[in-house]
């Protein structure tokens, strides 16, 4: 029987099958971040439960941890709190934490792939629903609450409804891959099926334009598989996901002789049968800007502020909605996106942080001094990501811009740490989610590419980055 | 089980605004409760009674993981969600830590539950009763897995 990537990767960790597509799944790589855990560790406690497989299970903290100085003690009490919870808890339970001073610490989703914890073929949990991005190595990866993290650190497995297979065809090659980015195909993705188009399935990026992706550029594509409703979202591993992974810290003894196997059985077979299927030209994709407080309310740079019936199509709930998020977001219809002025600029979070991300941005940026109205921060995924980036010297073209160069961690992308808007600021930001108040109560969020940001940045206002002189 | 709606026209409502991001830090359920629904809501606390419902469109509780989101809603006294539909990890908080019951709506019932109606949901029969309107809609049944869970109080308490 002909099957697609995602199902051999279910059928191999099928513990139990109930029937009805019901399975107890085992989890081969479970990672731990300091907010949705505190509770699963004391369910642990009162049950007198141990974590069944410590060797398999990573933590981290990255959700509400300062970007400034680290040598400080963390001023938010409740913030310290719940760090120092995560320490005490992994020490108890036996968990190799990436703490605070740890030189591998960083973004979850950052700091999984960097350490090759993130395998092909594996299923990867985390009590996060950004946890799609370890897709991008072909691994089945999700986002789970709290009382799954508990059943998980428990069992090592979990309960789950088998996805239906969706599959997303990006076909053509980029020809300015500089400005038309991994962000602005997701972002194009998920403007034409919508924030719950992909609800109850798992997707399968597929086509020319994802396999010309670099590893990092297709963790974003994978990161924002969520904000399409999905459950999942992968790419087929291939050359470049074992080169990327190979020689990294945890990845097994054996690498070679699993790579081997890998390359065998990690695809997609010839004439299987998706149960959905999109796709999408490159050649249709300009850089993109969202205007609304959803991830789908996005347009082209080139485009202007729709109006609610515009956007609609008739649909009235959709023409209700898109009128409160222009009412939130404080925007008239018929307004050019690069009319618009902004306040803020944030590089950063699991979907924009990693080195390519800060490399693309700084070409951007080299030479040139932000606008005197604009804050603008880089806030690298994780303590790897900043050193390779200072011994690049991008940091310096930050800060000459007039950029702050911040810690790592999740930062301004939910507003947990003291890195928020303040109401009625406006920010041009690289992650993920433009929600009411994700970035802090009354912020404005339009989600770009890290290079749309950054001449942002330098405009004070939305720019076309294929009209930006990079001399 | 019987309640009054709470009413929201609109889909896509997210847990960043079920629950602001910066209680997340927050570990009594009790004072997370007194921050539900606050991104759209600032109301919400003062207006909620034990046992009410919330009533709302597609893809309700989509975004962020946490648990925090039914929790907050769960220690509000809301005993159920009825919507068009769910996001995943959402519903699947609600099921797992028993904290409310996630019931699907066909469109039409949506519409026609306004705010302050009382509902009488009985999911044996998969049915809601609107006693304000003395109409009956239908509820979608749980999937079978999902039912039992909800049968046995909790993802814990289930034994397959």
């Amino acid at each position: 029987m002909t099957k697609t990537l995602i199902e051999k990767i279910w059928d191999a960790h099928t513990v139990v099958d109930e029937g009805n597509g019901r399975s107890l799944l085992y989890v081969d790589r479970h990672m731990v971040h300091e907010v949705t855990s505190p509770q699963a560790f004391d369910g642990l406690r009162a049950n007198k439960r141990k974590v069944r497989r410590t060797d398999l299970t990573f933590a981290t903290m990255d959700h509400n941890v300062p970007t400034s100085n680290r040598s400080l003690p963390i001023v938010d009490q409740t913030s310290a709190m719940q760090v120092k919870a995560l320490e005490r808890n992994c020490k108890e339970f036996g968990i190799e934490l990436f703490d605070i001073n740890s030189p591998n610490q960083g973004i979850v989703h950052v700091i999984g792939p960097e350490l090759g914890i993130t395998l092909p073929g594996s299923t990867i949990v985390c009590g996060d629903s950004h946890t799609s991005t370890h897709g991008a190595f072909g691994a089945l990866a999700f986002g789970i609450g709290t009382s799954d993290v508990e059943h998980v650190l428990a069992t090592q497995c979990i309960w789950m409804e088998k996805p239906k297979t969706f599959e997303i065809r990006v076909e053509g090659k980029r020809r300015n891959s500089h400005a038309i980015t991994a962000k602005d195909i997701i972002l194009s993705i998920i403007k034409r099926i919508g924030t719950a188009g992909g609800t109850g399935t798992a997707f399968e990026y597929r086509g020319e334009a994802v396999s010309e992706l670099s590893m990092e550029q297709r963790m974003t594509i994978c990161n924002m598989s969520i904000e399409g409703g999905a459950r999942a979202g992968l790419v087929a591993p291939d050359e470049k996901t074992f080169d990327y992974l190979r020689g990294r810290r945890y990845i097994p003894e054996n690498y070679d002789s699993l790579v081997e196997d890998w390359k065998e059985n990690l695809k997609t077979d010839g004439n299987a049968r998706f149960d959905k299927s999109f796709t999408l030209h490159v050649d249709d994709i300009v850089p993109q800007v969202s205007w609304g407080t959803n991830p789908a309310m996005t347009i082209d740079v080139t485009g202007r502020i729709p109006f609610p019936d515009e956007y609609a199509k008739g649909n009235v709930e959709e023409e209700k909605a898109a009128a409160k998020a222009l009412q939130y977001m404080d925007l008239k219809p018929g307004t050019l996106v690069t009319e618009i002025e902004l306040n803020r600029v944030f590089i950063g979070s699991c979907t924009n942080s990693r080195l390519e991300d800060l490399t693309e941005a700084a070409k951007v940026v080299k030479g040139k001094k932000i606008s005197q109205k604009i804050r603008a921060m880089v806030v690298p995924g994780s303590q790897r990501v900043k050193k390779q980036a200072e011994d690049l010297g991008l940091d310096k073209i930050f800060k000459d811009a007039g950029f702050e160069w911040r810690e790592s961690g999740c930062s301004m992308c939910l507003g947990m740490n003291p890195d928020i808007l303040s109401a009625g600021e406006r920010c041009a930001s690289t992650s993920n989610r433009n929600f009411e108040g994700r970035q802090g109560a009354g912020g404005r969020t339009h989600l770009v590419s890290p290079v749309m940001a950054a001449a942002a940045a330098i405009k004070g206002h939305f720019v076309d980055v294929r009209e930006l002189d990079l001399n | 089980m019987k309640g009054s709606a709470i009413k929201y026209e609109r889909d896509n409502i997210d847990t960043d605004v079920i629950l602001p991001g910066p209680y997340l830090k927050i570990h009594d359920y009790n004072e997370l409760a007194k921050h539900a629904m606050e991104g759209i809501d600032k109301d919400f606390h003062k207006k909620v009674k034990p046992g009410d419902f919330i009533v709302a469109g597609r893809n309700f509780g989509c975004g962020s993981s946490r648990e925090h989101a039914p929790i907050a809603l769960s220690y509000s006294g809301i005993k159920a969600v009825v919507a068009i539909s769910f996001a995943r990890i959402f519903y699947r908080n609600a099921v797992d830590g028993a904290f409310l019951l996630p019931i699907e709506v066909e469109e039409d019932a949506y519409k026609d539950i306004s705010e302050g109606d009382q509902l009488d949901i009985e999911t044996s029969k998969n049915e809601i009763r609107n006693l304000t309107k003395n109409k009956t809609y239908k509820m979608k049944p749980f999937p079978e897995l999902i039912g039992k869970i909800i049968s046995a109080g909790g993802l814990f308490n289930y034994k397959p």
